[in-house]
């Protein structure tokens, strides 16, 4: 299970890689979202792999999944979330202000 | 600390005399004489220490623990050249009044001219070496400015760079031997260097110190090859020219040479650099000055010639030799100063330097012409005059040195011939200037210049006559001070006087005056000769070659790497990555896998995880159809909730999921105003680099995620399990960590929220986007925006939602859930109001303004962190109770839950700021777009 | 108990909510507030700087949960200092924006405040996930400020920079995670405690994660290769922010230092030493590539830019010494070279303003008003950024080299920082002598408002006065370098007496 979820990771990384090395503000907006699932799976598998330990106590149960790095992706994920709000507002304002939604593009009024 | 005044009070004139230059020139030239004057007197008031204890040392602590600190020191040679700058700068003063036209402000060239000279000062009157260099740099940087002070002229404006560029580069250098220095002797005090001569020699660094040092001295007494910088900075005013080049400026480098002459003289490599540098720096100026035909370039050449001389003195290394070098810096200083006044008259008067129109000035202003001759006559070594005993020393000297080498002849010789164009050349200058027919077309009719003009020149002129013809009563004594500061030891038994009797340096000097007159006569074929060959090997050209070069590099450089291309940027970051983690990898000789057992993959995992690969590859493979991009994506992320759920984390699933839906809701709304598809740009190659850099970084990543799972793991969470309940008064662990084990996290994370909230408001307000009126292939959207079941449906819906979301905002301190997913269930809940019912209806119903909610979450979190500082806990401390809820149950009421309240208010505020936003901008451009359609219809 | 480690993070929070509140009040009054908060953390930082001053580390555990459990702020020396100086750095552009630009767009005080509540954040937690939020704090706030004011070479060079480090959060996030999983803490006294004891089959992922670490701080530092962002975005923001920003590649200097000296240091193992291999030769690179672009440079904005650069990797080079004498002239260089490029920034509004057309391009342009003032002013922050004497960039070049002369590498570090030296005098003779002395004629269009010149004269001010002072702030530079070099007092200090 651990080699899979390191290979899924890997995976995630890649394309999100290939798609931020486009030229387009879009792909890259994707690519970013992508490479943040591989990241937030990445930190949460740190507190290595539990199947049916939910961290919440009083539930009757005897062991618990790490629950520190589920907090750590949390922040993480909502962090992302405004990163990538920005981003894509950032984009829209270029393509309005560049007239083209190339990351690298020169002023075309 | 009468010395550190000593070298402070010309910069203060400095700061003065511009304002006192308001009040009338004279005035500003009165306050310029008065700082030199009082600096006379300060130096006056402390010589009598000095000469009686050899040398006066005053010390002022400014950073001791690096061994840096103000101190001066007041010796004979100090003497000597604080002499010089104080009482030529005078004379240049009051020259100066008199040669700068009313245009030219004079209040800005005493102000620089003061500048430098407290420069000056300070570089030979320091003990601590780096203060030295301190000075030295500080004189660049005014003769930077002195340079370049008629700045309406390109020859100005590009001799004062060169001149900072040659200099400043030495300056480098000299620090850097400096440094090297201080490292051999453990000082920079002149005192500890000065008494370390032979340590320093024998020292394994002494070789590369004395270049650097030496590259330094040769850089200021433009010694060859870096000669070419002074000729040009013969653009600057006549006046500076006479300060710069007679008495101070390039005279630092000779300074330098006699200063370190105890610590670094004596090896064959000093003799050979220092003399070698000097001679060839001696013929060279020599040469080159009889063929300018400009008045200052040929003085400026006879300048570079006779530092050359100096330096070929300290070279020798002897100690007479010693003796004559310091003595040819004062004749030098007192007749090339004189000269150069006196080109100044001359240029002041006929309006031009050019030596083949200037012709018979004698009877135009006799009296000017006989005090040029006379310094001219010392310039050539003519007897009865200064320049003569020091250059006969020269050549005792030389004649010396050739018994002690083979070849050892060829010295006198190349001497001699040096002397032999210094005779010409200062022939020429009379002769040209004063006689040789008539002027050519001068700009103005020349006659005798003001009184006090010529005052400096006369003064200087009879000091070159009284050393000339009584040197035992004139300069001797204060010789012999002198050359004891420079060696540090009592000077050698020497003789100055005119007749020597028959020895091999008065042959020398009379083969050179007689040689000299020769070769003035036969003049006319070796101009010609000049003229043709002129500027075959002109340093200058080189220089500004080697300049062009580096800039053209740089240029080239900078943009090849730094492209401003975003793409650019990212690939370099990844390729950075990689290497570093590679790196970081190698050399460690770990093994790959560790000991930790893996769990075994249940066939629905595996599904799952195809199932993703599948969706991922495709996002890439589809990602310019961005709408199934945008789908493709969008299960990917549910995907990795799902994920989530089964390695039991319900919170990170429910927050993955509604995150989820929120961007991509944004994304949609984004694609609104972007085109539907990416136009194929990259190349089959840049698509195949950045797919093997993206597939090596998944690769790494992959690695370094399996190289730890696989490994035996212990963590600190142990505590919070154990102390979730009873100390954060939550069973929900995950959020009991978010509000309160590290609930900090969590106010910087709303805090992001809120800032993106923000930047996002701020960055959008008054901008107009452009969106489409209809979808990719070109059909218009449909007209009616807001269908009737969806509206409807979703006003159901939103009291429900708001309930659901209240409800898993309570309970999440205990079960899944908390304040990030109930604001973005009710963010949800909302937007879905927005876009059923249209910004009208529910503006109606909702504040549309979210800034209050962010604003009050903000509040609310903080000031529950800030509540427990009134029970005396830190930041954040919690607290709680219970407390009997009917239909919700018994629930723990945690402090942490306001904070968590604090967390919801944020979350919807600054998600629907975005979202409203973007939604308003939608509208007017979807109306727009409707009605345009419409009438189109 | 005292809470003043925390008053610094606390102040420009509040003051930022406060200042959101109040966004409808008259600007008058939110720049008298804004001004004040800054004065305040001044105060706060001095009051900090003074309680450390005798080598006492404060450390405040948030939410009284015990080290290395709940989130611990750390006040040390080294911390004390960066605050002092980002506040009272902070102080000048924010009088330079208060003369109009902070209208000229929403929510600049309340972005600027955060922006601090980022910083102080970052100097004073010492935990690693926790400094992880700050940085995003600070990023996302500098992100609004970079695109304050809007026009298009703003909007382009901001969307570089907030994707780089986007990129760049992602791969902290990783390192973080690897750490974690592989010390199971994040308390950085706690992981400094575990390093060293690192089971030699987990140095790999180990030394692997420390390098991803050190590429995200480089990332932040602009080191080369990393810098790319930095000079588009720094020289099309606004000259406020891009003076502000003169901080923000010290919080990477800071991370580094702070890394290679309490986790990676030489206590540290098998990972002791495993940043200090690669940061001397690429901070050299990077001062000769910065420099090359200050050559290089079409605006004046522009060099200022690769100047912040080529300081970057004259400072960096300093702490790649790893000696006492190395970190102490690095931790006096660092103000220094703060306050010039911040102040070189401020004067090259003002000089585009007085120039008109022209700008601050590298072209001759016509005779601007006041220019023997503002002629001299350049000169002073000229002497001051190209480290030439007297002034504090050359105290601080010079205790550099003399610390470099024990390192084996002397020759090359000596070679590199006086060619360097070189290169900047001769790129800044040059833009000196173009704007000041090549004036062609006099203005001929309308003089735009002129920009206030007081802010950068405050800043010169305060480079003057780390040159009069050197003794002391030298001194004091020391003892800081002497607490980093005992890392144990630090986890002494967070973790008590545990072993």
């Amino acid at each position: 299970m651990e080699a899979l979820l390191s290979a899924l990771i890997g995976v995630l990384t890649a394309g999100g890689v290939y798609l931020m090395l486009r030229g387009r503000s879009f792909p890259v907006v994707l690519g970013l979202t992508l490479l943040s699932y591989a990241v937030n799976l990445f930190l949460f598998a740190m507190g290595r792999l539990a199947i049916g330990q939910p961290p919440v106590i009083g539930t009757g149960l005897t062991g618990y999944a790490d629950p520190l790095p589920q907090a750590l992706v949390l922040t993480a994920i909502v962090i992302s979330f405004a990163m990538t709000a920005f981003v894509i507002m950032l984009a829209l304002k270029a393509r309005a202000e560049l007239g083209d939604d190339h990351v690298d593009a020169e002023h075309k009024p | 600390m009468s010395l550190l005044l000593l070298v402070l009070v010309p910069f203060l004139a400095a700061a003065l005399v511009p304002w006192l230059c308001r009040h009338g020139r004279g005035v500003g030239a009165w306050g310029g004489a008065a700082a030199a004057l009082s600096a006379m007197a300060l130096l006056a008031a402390s010589l009598p220490t000095a000469l009686a204890e050899g040398s006066l040392v005053q010390r002022l602590d400014w950073i001791p623990q690096a061994g840096l600190n103000l101190s001066f020191r007041l010796d004979g040679l100090g003497l000597l050249f604080a002499g010089l700058i104080l009482g030529i700068g005078l004379l240049v003063i009051l020259y100066a009044l008199y040669y700068l036209s009313e245009r030219d402000s004079l209040g800005r060239l005493y102000a620089y001219l003061l500048l430098f000279m407290g420069s000056m000062l300070g570089v030979v009157l320091s003990e601590n070496l780096i203060q030295l260099l301190i000075f030295w740099e500080l004189t660049s940087l005014s003769s930077f400015l002195l340079i370049g002070y008629w700045r309406h002229r390109q020859d100005a404006r590009t001799g004062a760079r060169m001149a900072l560029a040659v200099t400043g580069a030495g300056g480098l250098a000299l620090l850097g031997g400096i440094l090297l220095l201080g490292e051999i002797v453990g000082s920079y005090e002149l005192s500890a260097v000065l008494a370390a001569g032979d340590l320093i020699r024998g020292h394994e660094l002494y070789r590369p110190t004395l270049i650097l040092i030496l590259l330094g001295a040769f850089a200021k007494s433009a010694q060859f090859p870096f000669h070419f910088w002074l000729p040009h900075a013969m653009a600057a005013p006549t006046p500076v020219s006479a300060y710069l080049h007679s008495a101070t400026m390039v005279k630092a480098g000779v300074f330098l040479l006699a200063r370190l002459f105890p610590a670094l003289s004596g090896t064959w490599e000093w003799t050979l650099l220092v003399g070698g540098a000097g001679l060839a720096t001696l013929l060279v100026g020599a040469v080159i000055a009889l063929f300018k035909h400009d008045l200052k370039g040929l003085l400026a050449y006879s300048t570079v010639s006779h530092l050359g001389l100096i330096t070929a003195l300290f070279g020798i290394g002897t100690p007479l030799a010693a003796v004559a070098g310091v003595f040819h810096i004062i004749n030098h200083a007192t007749f090339k100063a004189g000269l150069f006044m006196a080109a100044g008259i001359i240029d002041h008067e006929c309006g031009t330097r050019d030596m083949r129109r200037i012709n018979g000035l004698w009877k135009y202003m006799p009296y000017t012409a006989t005090l040029a001759m006379v310094a001219a006559a010392a310039m050539a070594g003519v007897p009865l005059f200064n320049g003569f005993l020091s250059k006969e020393m020269f050549f005792a000297e030389a004649a010396e040195m050739a018994d002690r080498l083979s070849f050892g002849w060829l010295l006198p010789a190349a001497v001699t011939f040096a002397g032999v164009f210094a005779v010409a050349y200062s022939l020429r200058f009379i002769h040209d200037v004063f006689f040789n027919g008539k002027p050519i077309d001068l700009p103005k009719t020349p006659h005798e210049p003001p009184r006090w003009m010529k005052a400096p020149v006369e003064i200087l002129v009879v000091l070159c006559l009284l050393v000339g013809i009584l040197p035992g009563l004139t300069v001797a004594p204060l010789l012999g001070v002198v050359a004891a500061a420079v060696l540090q030891a009592p000077p050698p038994a020497f003789n100055i006087a005119l007749w020597h009797g028959f020895n091999a340096a008065l042959w020398m000097s009379v083969i050179a005056l007689a040689g000299g007159i020769l070769l003035y006569a036969g003049r006319k074929p070796l101009f010609a000769w000049h003229a043709r060959n002129e500027g075959l090997l002109d340093a200058k050209r080189i220089y500004e070659r080697l300049l062009g070069a580096l800039l053209a590099a740089a240029v080239g450089i900078t943009r090849g790497f730094d492209n401003a291309s975003l793409q650019r940027m990212l690939l370099v970051f990844m390729l950075a990555i990689l290497g570093l983690g590679i790196a970081g990898w190698m050399g460690s000789g770990s093994p790959l896998s560790g000991a930790r057992a893996s769990m075994p993959v249940d066939p629905v995992s595996g599904l799952a995880a195809l199932a993703m690969v599948v969706a991922t590859v495709a996002t890439v493979a589809l990602h310019r159809q961005r709408f199934v991009a945008l789908v493709l994506v969008g299960s990917v992320g549910l995907l990795v909730s799902l994920t989530f759920v089964k390695f039991s984390a319900p919170d990170l699933a429910l927050t993955q999921l509604s995150v989820e839906v929120v961007t991509i809701i944004l994304l949609l709304l984004a694609l609104y105003f972007l085109p539907h598809y990416s136009p194929a740009e990259s190349s089959a190659a840049r698509r195949l680099r950045d797919a093997g850099i993206a597939g090596l970084v998944g690769l790494g990543v992959a690695a370094l995620a399996w190289a730890v799972l696989s490994r035996p793991f212990s963590s600190i969470s142990g505590y919070y399990l154990a102390h979730s309940v009873p100390g954060g008064g939550g069973g929900n662990v995950v959020n009991v960590i978010l509000v309160d084990f590290r609930g900090f996290d969590t106010l910087g994370e709303i805090t992001v929220l809120a800032l993106a909230g923000l930047a996002i408001y701020a960055m959008l307000s008054n901008t107009r986007l452009q969106g489409h009126t209809g979808d990719a292939d070109g059909r218009a959207w449909d007209g009616d925006p807001h269908p009737a079941i969806m509206a409807s449906l979703t006003r159901l819906l939103l009291p429900l939602a708001l309930l659901v979301s209240v409800f898993i905002l309570l309970r999440g301190h205990n079960l899944p859930g908390g304040g990030f997913i109930a604001g973005l269930v009710t963010a949800v809940a909302l937007i879905m109001q927005y876009l059923a019912n249209g910004v009208a209806w529910t503006h109606a119903r909702l504040p549309a303004n979210m800034h209050p909610a962010i604003a009050a979450g903000l509040g609310i979190a903080t000031l529950t962190g800030l509540a427990s500082f009134h029970f005396e806990h830190p930041f954040l401390t919690s607290t709680f109770g219970h407390l009997h809820w009917p239909l919700v149950g018994d629930i723990h009421l945690a402090s942490a839950m306001a904070f968590d309240l604090g967390v919801y208010l944020v979350v919807v505020g600054a998600t629907l700021l975005i979202l409203i936003h973007l939604g308003l901008m939608h509208n007017a451009s979807h109306d727009a777009a409707a009605t345009a359609s419409g009438e189109a219809r | 108990m005292s809470h003043l480690p925390i008053a610094p993070i606390l102040l420009p929070l509040c003051a930022g909510i406060l200042l959101l509140m109040l966004r409808h009040v008259d600007i008058r009054l939110r720049r008298a507030l804004a001004l004040a908060a800054v004065l305040a953390q001044i105060g706060v930082a001095l009051a900090l700087t003074r309680a450390v001053a005798d080598g006492a580390i404060l450390s405040y555990a948030l939410g009284a949960w015990p080290a290395p459990y709940g989130i611990i702020l750390v006040a040390d020396r080294l911390a004390a200092w960066m605050l002092l100086l980002a506040s009272v750095l902070a102080l000048f552009p924010l009088w330079h924006a208060s003369h109009g630009l902070d209208t000229r767009g929403r929510h600049f005080h309340v972005l600027y405040q955060l922006q601090l509540f980022g910083l102080s954040g970052a100097f004073l937690t010492g935990d690693v996930f926790n400094l992880f939020v700050f940085f995003e704090v600070l990023l996302l706030a500098s992100y609004g400020l970079v695109l304050h004011g809007g026009g298009v070479e703003r909007i382009r060079a901001g969307l570089h920079y907030v994707v780089i480090n986007l990129a760049g959060s992602s791969l902290f996030l990783i390192a973080v995670g690897a750490l974690y999983g592989l010390y199971g803490t994040l308390n950085m006294a706690d992981l400094a405690r575990l390093m060293p004891a690192t089971p030699a089959e987990n140095l790999g992922p180990a030394r692997a994660a420390g390098l991803l670490l050190f590429a995200v701080f480089a990332l932040k530092a602009a080191l080369l290769p990393l810098y790319l962002w930095l000079p588009a975005a720094y020289a099309s923001t606004s000259a406020p922010v891009a003076a502000l920003f003169a901080i923000m590649t010290k919080v990477g200097a800071y991370a580094i230092l702070r890394a290679s000296t309490l986790l990676f240091g030489a206590e540290a193992g098998g990972l002791a030493g495993l940043l200090d291999a690669w940061l001397l030769p690429l901070a050299l690179a990077t001062l000769l590539a910065g420099l090359l672009g200050v050559l290089a440079a079409r605006h004046l904005r522009e060099q200022a830019a690769y100047l912040v650069v080529a300081s970057v990797g004259t400072l960096l080079a300093a702490f790649a010494l790893g000696s006492h004498a190395g970190l102490a002239a690095g931790l006096y260089y660092l103000p220094h070279s703060t306050f010039a490029a911040a102040a070189l920034f401020l004067l090259a509004e003002r000089i585009a303003a007085a120039r008109g057309a022209q700008a601050d391009r590298f072209e001759a342009g016509p005779r601007m008003r006041g220019e023997y003032w503002l002629g001299a002013l350049f000169f002073l922050a000229a002497i001051l950024i190209a480290g030439l004497p007297p002034l504090s960039g050359f105290i601080g070049k010079f205790l550099i080299l003399q610390a470099a002369l024990a390192h084996p590498a002397r020759a090359w570090i000596l070679a590199v920082l006086l060619v360097g030296g070189l290169l900047a005098l001769i790129a800044l003779a040059r833009a000196g002598s173009l704007f000041f002395l090549r004036v062609e004629r006099q203005r001929d269009d309308a003089p735009q408002a002129p920009a206030p010149v007081a802010p950068a004269v405050g800043l010169l001010l305060l480079g003057l006065g780390l040159t009069v002072a050197a003794g002391p702030v030298h001194a004091f530079a020391g003892e800081i370098a002497e607490q980093l070099l005992q890392p144990r007092l630090y986890i002494e200090a967070v973790l008590g007496g545990r072993p």
